[in-house]
Parts: structure tokens; C-alpha cells; sequence
């Protein structure tokens, strides 16, 4: 792995910490920032410090240690959140997001000089009232009594550290080189070292310690081995021996100080001829009295063999300085990385495994097999193999929703309208594939109703508005679809304006009669726009064609609902998976054809008097008290032979988004199964009222039906004839 | 000496494994990654290792409390634990030691220093 690729890792991280930070800010602003909520933020900035860091990000570096200082005193609670404290954040969350683009070399690195001093300011502001980190640090509980000069507090960014560690490297090939018999050992400076117990406690090694002082070039001149006692009294991990070395002058006490930087005050380190060597600690007696530990403490250090137990109970009366362990941040359950291609190749080897289990389905039956335990069995596992397949692939929405409140920010600065934003559905999942290509369009929605929808301040309040207006988000399932909805409570569609544009346009003829819903339809033509003059936002009118576009190609569609002074709802309904669904296989005469399961709402025989005729060629059935048109399947596909009267077929009831409920008949049901959608448009080329196709367990291809596309145009044909 | 210490790294963040990984194999020590403390857990109680080198921040189980676990049982008591921390002030340093780390790894790294800080502790 290259640095590149290390890189590459990093931004894909950012973007994913960016999303975090910016749901747990979106929270906090709703009015949700309990500890979990403020961590996930701290986190996200956490981390993409670190990689900036490790990478050489200087701006975006200096700028996530500003911001997660702050994030920081908010966490510690030293800060308050309050209204402008989290818009703050969310600006400077923004102005991080334009620091990763352009470490990516996606921008200008922003000028945030203005924006540190504020959040620099957000910290002092509180810094009376909760004074931090400085005391706290005097107040910590093992002060080193000699160390005043080396373990000066290295600043976040350890490049002391850094510079530290130069020195020993530096030192390591002078020690080399001074290592020899000929330098004097009465020359140098001299150190005193007693490794006391906790030296060796959490799995530190005092002798690796003294190996790596030998190799910076220390020569041990002494070892002071009076205080061990009688073998029937000895403590195996009591440290009773200390150690006297003499450095050449040219190994710097601070390299020699960071060797034992690890054990700090476990480890007695005194410099110099005349400093006496620190004394041996005595094991703590057996059931120490006066140390608060947990009751447990006690019963373990009675064994008296039990290593760590008499320094477990040292440190306790510092417990109280140190501040608890941050609460587990919410868990977003265990996850792993997969490369996608990796994904898509199990999901391609799952629609085979399911065209193969029909097939084998297929062939058993013909053998009269077809009640087969065993083949039951197969079915239900691979129907399991494929919900799990694709729940892999599923995502919330949320990811999509959460880069809203960025775009209404934005478009806020350069509008000057202020937008509320309701979302609802977050967690509705839906296909990654989907979830990725519904952002552009989403957004180009969002732009849209906020640039021509709502109204500026002034005239929302001359309406009787309220001067904010509302832009209301939401995702839900549908009977196997998803629905998402763009709502404003703006002006709504000017069908006046729209239709002289049309006009003047030539999109259509001057004496056109167009329903509302037609008219609001237009505004998705190539190369409209209304817009007055044209704005830097919405762009130039080449954007709601690509949007409905971006949708159909999702196997979507658009539709429009607008109530001019009250507002406008974009509705767009998806397929959750692009790859497989339930259908039903029907015959209709020579063919075989399959409706979306998701799109059946019952099929029934009708009696004879159920069906009533509509002029010549209309029928109705009656369904429980509805009446609902009946759509021959063989006059909109041109299918020969087949059943012409209702009675003696079958009716399939459907649910149509466009034309409500209508009846497909059809000659007879022959299964219901999962099919493995292949798209027409790359295999032949788009057919209108065909969503696909896909192979049969016979190995023969069935046209999949798009019911929607196909009982509109049939009904509305039927009309056209009816008035003719 | 150390060609064949066994390292496990854990941190949340892919970016920093991967320069933890890139890092430490460049000198020849293997290297095993876990994403956090359960993970690491996980991992441990089939595999053998000489060296943990954690994040402290981590979802499900943050590094404190990883470390907390491995010194409970006496296979992991004097298992030697690296932390890695932004900051290296002496009360994070107390703090770190307090919570059962061996030594620390201040971020961001540089190569040598990180291999510095494992040599140190590696037995």
C-alpha cells in the first residue's frame, strides 16, 4: 500500500467523519446534545486531525485542533451549549468540510483566520469560569521532582516530541561511536537509577530500559545491590537494586529522561555525582487501610503473590483528579469495510443462483416433483441468501438527508431567505447504488424550492406567512417502493408563467389545453426555465430535465403536486434494489409475462355480472362496492389468442402511483416468483410500458410489465377512443 | 531483534491503520489491525501477539477499556500496551499509565518514532 492509497483511505474517512459530525451537530441544534451526541462530533474532528496531521495538512491541521479544542471544552461541559455556540460549530463544520476538499486539491484552503479567532474566543470565554488545563495539570499526582526542563508539556502536536526523538536518534550513532573503552570514565555525567515496582507493572521491562541507556552510550559504573534483603523476606517484584552510569557529555539528559519517559516517577532517576539514589519502595503492607480502593482491591492483595496488586492500589488517591473515561459513544453496530466490486459480484452470483433455483424448480416439476421437501427448502434459503445480499447493499437515506442543512446554509447566505427544515425517514433504507445517484438530483430539488419556490422574507409576510419558510423532507416505504418527498410551503407553480414560457418557447402549440398537472410537467422539459433572471443557484434551466432523467434511470419517477400560494411537492418514487424483485408470471395468449408483485393488490376470477361493460370497448369490474377500469394485457402488448372477455380469465388488481387501482386481465396466473431484473435499455433499448426483462426457469425471456406506464397510457388511450 | 514481533494495531480510523500498518511493516515487524476494543478482543483470543498498540477514542469499546479487559486475565497482564494520544501532557500521561498503558505513541507519528516507541517495550 502507497501513500496514495493511505491518502485515498484518509479523505473517504473524512467525508464519512464529516457526515458524523455534521448528524451530531444537526442534533444538538434540534435540541438532542447528550454526551454520546457531543462525542460523535468530537470524534469526527478527532480523527480527521489525526490523518491531517500524519499527512502534512498544516491548515487543516492547525484548524481541527482550534475546532476540537472547543469541541473539547464542550465535552468536558466547560463550555455550554447554547444557539450560537452550535451554529458556530456548524460554520466552522463547513468551513473543515472546504479544508478537506482543498487538502484533496478540490478548492482554495479557506481563509478561516476570522472563524479561529471566533472559536478561539467561544473557549476564553469560559476559560475564567472553568480554568483547565493548567491547574489540573499541576494537580496531577505524580510531579517529577527533578523534571523541570525535558518533560515540559509537548504541545499537541508533538513536534517537541518530534525534535526529541531527532536528538536521540542523533545520540544513538554518537553513543555508538563513544561507546568504546577509550573515553574516560571519570569524564561525563552521572545518572542513578531505581526501577521501582510499578516499573514493571503493566508490562513494562526495566531491563529493556537499562539496555537502551547502555545504547545511548551510558556505562553502568555501579550496581547497588544493599537493599536486598534476606532470600525469606524478598519480594520477587519489589525493585531493591539500583544502578549508577556515567554518560559522555555529549548524551543530553533529555534523551536519557525520555528512555524512562514511560515508567515516569516508577522508575527513581536522580542526575548528578552528589544526588542520592532514590530509596527502595517497600511493598505497601498487605491490606493497605488507608487507600480507597474498590473492595475488590483487597481480597487480591492479600495474595500476596499477585504482582500488580499492592501498585493497584497507589494510584487510587489520584483517581479522583483524573476526569472519568469519556461514556462508550453510540454504537453504530460492528461493521466491516468490502470493496464494492467485491458486492456486486455476490449479488450478480445471487441473481444467477436464483435464476438457477427456478430453473431447477422448473425441471423437477416436469418430472412431477414439485412438492419436494428439499426443493422447498432450497427456495426459502435462497430467498434468505438474497434478502441478506441486499441488505448489505441497503443504507439510510440519512447519509443523503444529512448534507441538507448545508445546502439550505449556503443558499441562505446567498439568498437571504432563512429555511426551516423538517426531516422524517432518515433511517429508511434503500440500495447504495440508488442512494448515491439520488444526491444530485435531491439537491437540485432542494435548490430549486428554496431559489423559486420559497418567497423572500417580505412577501411571505405580505401572504400572511410566517418570514421563515419550511422545507420538509421525508423517506418512507411503499409497498416495495420508496417514497421521498420535497416539500415547500413557498409560492407554489406560476402555471401562467409557465405555460407562456412553454409557449414562447415552442414547447407547445399556442392553443394548447393543458391540465394543471400537465403544465406543472413542463417545468421538467429540456431547456426550461422560468426564473426571471437567471441565478447563480438552480442554475440555467438545464437542471429539472437531468433531474427527472437522474430518476428514471434509477427506475423512478417524478411526480409533481403544486398549490399555487401554499407551496409545491416534489414526490419521487424508487425501486429499493435495482437488481431483483417478486413478480408474478402470467400468460396472455402466445406470451408470458411478469407484474411487479409490488404493484398487485389481488387477482380474482369474476363472475359475469361483475363486469360491466363501458361503451364498446370500456369495462369495469366491481370490486366489493369500487368500480375499477379493466385493462386488457393482450390489446397493450399485441399478444395473439388470447382471452378477450373478462369472465374467462383471470383479473389482476394493480395499484398504479399515476391512474389508481385499474384490473390487468390476463389468461391465467401460472407462479409467483423472485425474477432477476435485466435492464432492456442496455440489452435492446427502451420500451415504453416494458420495465425489463428477465429469464424464466424454462430459460425463455419474459417481458416485465410496467404497470404504472402501461395502465396510464392504455386508460387515456381509451378515453381518446371514447371520445372520438 | 524484532523481525518477527507480532504487533495488533486498533483504531477506528482506516487512515491510521493503514499508516500504523505501512509503517511498522516497512521494519519487519507483523502487523495484525483491529478496528476497536471488541474487535481487538475478538481477534486476541485466537491470536498470539507481543505488542498492542491502541487508539484511545474508539466506539463500543474505547482503548482505556480494551486495556482494562487484557489486564485482567494473566495472559495479557504484562502484555506490553502502546496508546496512541494527541496530546502528551503529563496528566494524559498519568492518566494513560493509570488506565494500565505500558507507553504511549503521541499523534501524529513519525515512522521512527513510532518504531522507537515499540523497540521499547517489546521484550
Amino acid at each position: 500500500m502507497n501513500a496514495e492509497e493511505i491518502q485515498a483511505i484518509f479523505f473517504a474517512e473524512c467525508e464519512e467523519s464529516l457526515a458524523a459530525a455534521e448528524a451530531g451537530l444537526a442534533a444538538c441544534k434540534a435540541g438532542t446534545h447528550d454526551a454520546d451526541t457531543v462525542n460523535a462530533v468530537f470524534r469526527g474532528v478527532h480523527s480527521i486531525k489525526g490523518g491531517a496531521g500524519a499527512f502534512g495538512y498544516v491548515a487543516l491541521q492547525a484548524f481541527t485542533h482550534t475546532f476540537e479544542t472547543l469541541l473539547s471544552d464542550v465535552r468536558d461541559e466547560t463550555v455550554a451549549i447554547t444557539e450560537p455556540l452550535v451554529d458556530l460549530l456548524l460554520r466552522a463544520l463547513d468551513t473543515l468540510s472546504d479544508h478537506v476538499a482543498a487538502a484533496r486539491g478540490l478548492g482554495e484552503t479557506p481563509d478561516d483566520a476570522a472563524l479561529q479567532a471566533e472559536l478561539t474566543a467561544a473557549m476564553a470565554a469560559n476559560a475564567g469560569a472553568a480554568p483547565a488545563a493548567a491547574p489540573a495539570a499541576a494537580a496531577a499526582p505524580e510531579p517529577q521532582p527533578t523534571a523541570t526542563s525535558s518533560a515540559s508539556d509537548d504541545d499537541d502536536f508533538g513536534i517537541d516530541f518530534d525534535s526529541m526523538m531527532d536528538s536521540i536518534a542523533g545520540e544513538l550513532t554518537g553513543g555508538d561511536a563513544a561507546s568504546d573503552d577509550d573515553k574516560p570514565v571519570s569524564k561525563g555525567w552521572v545518572l542513578k537509577v531505581r526501577p521501582h515496582t510499578g516499573a514493571m507493572r503493566n508490562g513494562s521491562e526495566p531491563l529493556l530500559m537499562l539496555r537502551e541507556v547502555l545504547e545511548l552510550g551510558g556505562r553502568c559504573v555501579e550496581c547497588d545491590v544493599g537493599q536486598v534483603p534476606p532470600l525469606d523476606t524478598l519480594d520477587p517484584v519489589t525493585g531493591y537494586l539500583g544502578w549508577t552510569f556515567v554518560f559522555p557529555d555529549d548524551v543530553s539528559e533529555a534523551s536519557v529522561r525520555d528512555v524512562f519517559d514511560f515508567v515516569g516517577d516508577d522508575c527513581g532517576l536522580s542526575f548528578g555525582e552528589d544526588a542520592p539514589m532514590a530509596d527502595v519502595r517497600l511493598p505497601a503492607p498487605a491490606t493497605p487501610a488507608s487507600a480507597p480502593a474498590a473492595p475488590a482491591a483487597a481480597p487480591i492483595a492479600s495474595t500476596s503473590t499477585s504482582a500488580p496488586a499492592p501498585t493497584e492500589a497507589a494510584p487510587a488517591p489520584s483517581g479522583g483528579a483524573a476526569p472519568p473515561a469519556p461514556p462508550a459513544p453510540p454504537v453504530p453496530g460492528q461493521s466491516i469495510r468490502i470493496e464494492l466490486g467485491k458486492l456486486d459480484k455476490l449479488i450478480d452470483a445471487v441473481g444467477e443462483l436464483v435464476i438457477a433455483q427456478a430453473m431447477m424448480a422448473q425441471r423437477l416439476a416436469g418430472d412431477g416433483l414439485a412438492v419436494t421437501e428439499e426443493l422447498a427448502m432450497l427456495e426459502g434459503l435462497t430467498r434468505d441468501i438474497q434478502e441478506s445480499a441486499m441488505a448489505i447493499r441497503a443504507q439510510p437515506i440519512g447519509s443523503v438527508f444529512s448534507r441538507v442543512p448545508r445546502i439550505l446554509r449556503e443558499l441562505t447566505a446567498s439568498t437571504g431567505k432563512h429555511v426551516r427544515l423538517d426531516v422524517s425517514g432518515e433511517s429508511t433504507e434503500l440500495d447504495k447504488t440508488v442512494i448515491e445517484r439520488l444526491g444530485e438530483p435531491l439537491t437540485h430539488l432542494i435548490r430549486n424550492a428554496v431559489d423559486h419556490g420559497i418567497e423572500s422574507a417580505e412577501e411571505r409576510l405580505a401572504a400572511g406567512k410566517s418570514a421563515e419558510g419550511t422545507l420538509t423532507l421525508s423517506a418512507e416505504h411503499r409497498s416495495g417502493r420508496i417514497l421521498i418527498r420535497i416539500a415547500d410551503d413557498g409560492r407554489g407553480i406560476n402555471r401562467e408563467r409557465v405555460l407562456q414560457k412553454a409557449i414562447e418557447k415552442g414547447l407547445v402549440a399556442p392553443d394548447a389545453q393543458l391540465s394543471k398537472e400537465e403544465i406543472d410537467l413542463l417545468i421538467f422539459a429540456p431547456g426550461f426555465s422560468t426564473a426571471q433572471q437567471i441565478s447563480n443557484i438552480s442554475g440555467r434551466g438545464v437542471g429539472m430535465d437531468v433531474v427527472r432523467q437522474n430518476v428514471k434511470d434509477l427506475g423512478g419517477r417524478i411526480t409533481i403536486e403544486s398549490e399555487p400560494g401554499s407551496g409545491t411537492t416534489f414526490t419521487l418514487t424508487l425501486p429499493l434494489t435495482l437488481a431483483i424483485s417478486d413478480g408474478m408470471v402470467v400468460n396472455v395468449g402466445d406470451q408470458t409475462l411478469v407484474v411487479p408483485l409490488a404493484n398487485v393488490v389481488e387477482s380474482l376470477r369474476p363472475a359475469p355480472n361483475e363486469v360491466q361493460g363501458l361503451g364498446s370497448r370500456r369495462a369495469m369490474i366491481n370490486v366489493r362496492g369500487r368500480f375499477i377500469p379493466v385493462v386488457p394485457l393482450h390489446e397493450a402488448v399485441g399478444a395473439l389468442g388470447a382471452v378477450e372477455k373478462a369472465q374467462d380469465g383471470v383479473l389482476i388488481v394493480v395499484e398504479t402511483e399515476g391512474a389508481g387501482r385499474a384490473a390487468l386481465l390476463v389468461d391465467a396466473i401460472c407462479d409467483q416468483r423472485q425474477v432477476v431484473i435485466k435492464s432492456l435499455d442496455t440489452h435492446y433499448r427502451s420500451v415504453e410500458g416494458v420495465a425489463g426483462a428477465t429469464i424464466l426457469g424454462d430459460g425463455r425471456v419474459a417481458l416485465i410489465v410496467d404497470v404504472d406506464g402501461l395502465v396510464s397510457r392504455s386508460l387515456s388511450g381509451m378515453s381518446l377512443a371514447e371520445a372520438a | 531483534m524484532s523481525n518477527n514481533t507480532r504487533i495488533l494495531t486498533v483504531d477506528d480510523s482506516p487512515s491510521m491503520r493503514a499508516l500504523l500498518n505501512h509503517a511498522l511493516t516497512s521494519q519487519g515487524f507483523d502487523v495484525s489491525q483491529a478496528e476497536d476494543g471488541i474487535a481487538a478482543l475478538d481477534w486476541l483470543a485466537l491470536n498470539e501477539v507481543d505488542v498492542v498498540i491502541t487508539d484511545i477514542n474508539m466506539p463500543r469499546l474505547d482503548g482505556f477499556g480494551l486495556i482494562e479487559r487484557l489486564r485482567e486475565g494473566s495472559r495479557h497482564r504484562d502484555r506490553p500496551i502502546l496508546v496512541l494520544t494527541t496530546e502528551s501532557s503529563e496528566e494524559k500521561k498519568a492518566r494513560a499509565r493509570e488506565a494500565g498503558a505500558t507507553g504511549w505513541i503521541v499523534k501524529p507519528f513519525d515512522p521512527q518514532k513510532l518504531v522507537a516507541a515499540v523497540r521499547r517495550v517489546a521484550h
